[in-house]
């Protein structure tokens, strides 16, 4: 399968859960809704056509407004790759756990919880990770996050 | 007689040889400029050029420094690396366990301030002085081999010009 007609595929089987973005990348993009993400992750893998088994990357973006959480998956046999991602509102932001899909996901889950402040639910192990086990400053990847010793980049003329 | 010629001494002629007095303060310290052991504590990019100062077109060793792998053995911690906050307990605990006298060499700008981690980042330590007493600060990004001896030097003189009473107070 070429990635045009990965992306017809999923047009035509996946069309009321993934939303096509033109991004100009080059893997395929698509746009999921947050409540249905366990559901496109688990047919993404069990799809026969694609058998996307393989979590490559996760990561959360702070775009001031939303939280962007971009997952790229990969698979081992069929060779394709597509990232989709979720944008949630800033407040009480909250995905559910893909592990049971990927169990990959569990670190970058554990870290994306602790650096942005996006709870995970049915994850299990949210417990810190990166940073110090003293660590009471909040989650230091959100761009409003401020500690008294941190200094910004002044701006440069 | 070349090690006596470096210190103060007076030395009374007998037959069949001759007495030599000098002070304990010297004498320690003498020995213990030329011979400063090393704690390995490569945090990061830094190590690199320290492990090639330890190397044979530098040779370290023949200012008397040896890498030694465990505090307890150590005279000197060379900080070579970025230390973020979370490492920065567990330098103060290496630097606990060390015997007295102990010094430290701050070696690179991370150790130094940060480095180029003094902005935007919530994870570096601005300087290892707020965890340690630091005796030298080598600064460079990473400093070359020849900054790293002559703060090596530098430490060297330092400590020869101590006095023994200084050792308490540290
Ligand atoms: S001072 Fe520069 S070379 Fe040394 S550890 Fe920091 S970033 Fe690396």
């Amino acid at each position: 399968m070429t990635r045009d007609q990965l992306k017809d595929y999923i047009g035509s089987k996946y069309a009321s859960l993934m939303t096509p973005l033109d991004t100009g990348r080059f893997d395929p993009m698509f746009e999921v809704k947050a409540d249905r993400l366990f559901e496109v992750s688990r047919a993404l893998r069990d799809d026969e056509n694609l058998k996307l088994d393989f979590l490559c990357n996760m990561h959360a973006t702070d775009t001031r407004e939303n939280f962007e959480i971009v997952y790229s998956i990969a698979s081992i046999t069929t060779k394709l790759r597509l990232d989709f991602k979720i944008v949630m509102p800033y407040q009480n932001a909250e995905i559910d756990s893909v592990q049971e899909v990927w169990p990959a996901a569990n670190w970058y889950e554990r870290e994306m919880w602790e650096l942005f402040g996006i709870n995970v639910k049915n994850h299990g192990n949210l417990k810190r990770f990166l940073l110090p086990d003293d660590w009471n400053q909040g989650h230091p990847m959100r761009k409003d996050w401020d500690a008294p010793d941190f200094v910004r980049m002044p701006e440069i003329q | 007689m070349g090690l006596i010629k470096k210190l103060p001494y007076y030395s009374e002629k007998i037959p069949g040889g001759a007495i030599v007095l000098t002070s304990l303060e010297a004498t320690l310290q003498f020995a213990q400029a030329k011979s400063l052991w090393y704690l390995l504590f490569g945090t990061a990019c830094c190590a690199i050029e320290l492990m090639c100062t330890g190397a044979s077109r530098y040779d370290f060793d023949r200012l008397g420094m040896i890498f030694r792998a465990s505090p307890r053995q150590s005279d000197l911690i060379l900080a070579a690396g970025t230390i973020t906050k979370k490492m920065a307990p567990r330098l103060r605990r290496l630097y606990d366990q060390m015997a007295e006298p102990r010094y430290v060499i701050a070696m690179g700008g991370c150790t130094v301030k940060g480095g180029p981690f003094y902005y935007d980042s919530y994870a570096v330590e601005k300087g290892i002085d707020h965890i340690v007493p630091v005796d030298i600060y080598i600064p460079g990004c990473p400093p070359r081999p020849e900054s790293l001896m002559e703060g090596c030097l530098h430490l060297s003189e330092k400590i020869r010009r101590q006095k023994l009473s200084d050792w308490q107070e540290k």
